[in-house]
């Protein structure tokens, strides 16, 4: 972990990591503020987006999970690092764990950067704990389905063009910006309901209103479900067979 | 137990894989290597030393056949194994870091403590003349430079066994020299090297024993004195045509030649020969009879790459 961090601290990682999230939190923040309805129409549109933004963070971490992977296939470290004193799995769980922290550390940042623009935030510990636990089990989802996508795709670009395509529809197709409305067309209600960031976003907005919402009941479990299969096929592409090096 | 009985660190028996089901890329490979020896792959590229090297290092599981890495078996003990070897790669493979950043990186990767972490990356960087370029970024640098940092950046850690596929690829002569001297240096403190190249001078001058490879297979095994000591009797002709059909200048030439190796490409050819007057009084006849003129006739000693070119010689004739 240490070395997947010393190399993934460059002003590139950041900027995806944490600038593109802050632009979000101010430009969408202060832009949309009037257009959005806010469900009880009580809190500023600022409240209600901070737990998104900090939620889309386990997307932005998982993203950089699956560059790391990509990198390493196409700059001969994968090869390297599997005759090191590793196994496979450990190094998976390298970057998996690396991913977790900066998904973490990014949500921390995004928190802090709410409270200096609104000026106030109110979340219990229990409330904290809720959000970060919900976000760190989503950059293990994004992690892992990242790995994975790394792990099959045969070129850079390729890569590249799923992980924004992914960026943009997790993103816009969830809960993170806006809330669920029966009014959206059909395809775009199904994609907000099996979207994985969807339930991260909600149960981190229930940590910061000291309620969850009653498809928590539903959606955190199936969450939960969703990252051990992943994380398995992750897994078994990494171990269970022969590697094919850039 | 770290070593067999007979005192070998790599012991391979009938080692097989294929990539694809249909072509094997190692096809029946059979050695050993003992404690403290420096054990040469030669063999043009294709020919299957990278798939040989990356089945001792655990990249790939083998096909079939038997393995054992100091007494250890890679499939079951993979880590074991891997703690214990030292692997450059023929490819590059570079953090995005620092020259300096790649050494105390890959120094924390194998767990060496931090004292003698930084004591080791000084006195790497300066035995492999990187001093200068320790603050640049490894991608950045010339293909030479890259090398060296690749080579020196595998002695951070301990090993039993070092695996160096083509490492002098882009080294200069002097640094070529000196990596070779590092390497014969090592072995004599008791580090047991393989070293894949297609050098032949490189293996001439730095391995014990070396192995012939072409197509997956070992044409020929034995230390460097024995594989010259097989063509001593035997001289080598080399003939260059100026033009004409050299395919069959050198096929009617074979043909005559009975017991010699007649070795063609395209207007050149090598022979191995016992009886060097021979084979000059049927070349110059040929060329009589034929009308093909040559531009270069010549008789010399046999070197390593003579053995190495007998060796493919006679499977592809076989």
């Amino acid at each position: 972990m240490y070395r997947n961090v010393m190399v993934n601290v460059d002003p590139g990682t950041l900027i995806i990591l944490i600038g593109l999230p802050a632009m979000y939190l101010v430009f969408f923040g202060f832009g949309f503020g009037a257009m959005i309805p806010i469900p009880g129409g009580t809190a500023s549109y600022l409240t209600f987006l901070t737990p998104g933004i900090m939620s889309v963070q386990c997307l932005m971490a998982g993203t950089v999970g699956g560059s790391m992977l990509w990198a390493d296939r196409r700059w001969g470290m994968l090869a390297q690092l599997l005759v090191g004193p590793f196994t496979r799995l450990q190094y998976l769980l390298g970057i998996m764990f690396t991913s977790l922290l900066f998904g973490l550390a990014g949500a921390f940042v995004m928190l802090v950067g709410a409270f200096l623009i609104i000026g106030s935030l109110q979340i219990t510990v229990w409330g904290a704990l809720t959000a970060f636990g919900v976000i760190a089990l989503g950059s293990i989802f994004f992690g892992s389905l990242m790995l994975l996508i790394a792990g099959l795709v045969k070129s850079n670009n390729a890569y590249n063009s799923i992980q924004i395509l992914i960026l943009f529809v997790v993103n816009f197709a969830s809960t993170v910006f806006y809330s669920f409305s029966a009014g959206l067309p059909l395809p775009i209600q199904v994609l907000f309901q099996v979207n994985p960031l969807t339930y991260v976003a909600n149960a981190a907005r229930g940590g910061f209103q000291g309620a969850m919402p009653p498809d928590a009941a539903w959606q955190l479990p199936l969450l939960v479900a969703e990252t051990v299969v992943v994380l398995a096929l992750a897994t078994r592409v990494y171990v269970k067979s022969d590697i094919s090096f850039v | 137990m770290t070593e067999s009985s007979a005192g070998h660190v790599i012991t391979v028996e009938n080692l097989r894989h294929t990539y694809d089901g249909k072509h094997f890329a190692l096809d029946g490979v059979t050695f050993d290597v003992a404690k403290g020896e420096v054990f040469g792959l030669l063999g043009k590229n294709g020919a299957g030393k990278t798939t040989l090297i990356k089945a001792l290092t655990t990249l790939i599981t083998p096909t079939s056949g038997e393995l054992r890495i100091l007494g250890l078996d890679p499939l079951h003990q993979g880590q074991e194994v891997r703690r214990r070897i030292g692997v450059v790669q023929q490819g590059e493979s570079f953090d995005f870091a620092t020259v300096e950043g790649n050494f105390n990186i890959y120094g924390v990767l194998w767990g060496v403590p931090r004292k003698l972490r930084l004591q080791r990356r000084e006195e790497l960087l300066k035995s492999f003349g990187l001093q200068e370029v320790r603050k640049q970024r490894a991608f950045d640098l010339s293909g030479g430079q890259k090398r060296r940092v690749q080579v020196a950046r595998e002695m951070m850690h301990d090993m039993d066994i070092l695996f160096l596929d083509e490492p002098t690829t882009g080294l200069d002569v002097i640094m070529r020299r000196e990596l070779l001297d590092s390497i014969r240096e090592q072995a004599r403190r008791g580090l047991t090297v393989v070293f894949t190249t297609h050098n032949l001078e490189e293996a001439d001058y730095v391995c014990d024993r070396v192995a012939v490879v072409d197509e997956g297979k070992f044409l020929a095994m034995d230390t460097v004195e024995n594989l010259k000591r097989l063509y001593r009797g035997k001289k080598t002709v080399e003939v260059t045509l100026s033009g004409g059909d050299a395919t069959a200048f050198y096929g009617s030439l074979k043909a005559r030649l009975v017991g010699s190796e007649v070795k063609a490409d395209g207007n050149s050819a090598v022979i191995l020969t016992d009886d060097p007057k021979e084979a000059l009084r049927r070349i110059v006849e040929l060329s009589q009879t034929t009308g093909v003129q040559m531009d270069w006739l010549n008789v010399r000693k046999n070197t390593l790459e003579d053995v190495f070119i007998g060796s493919v010689t006679k499977t592809e004739g076989a």
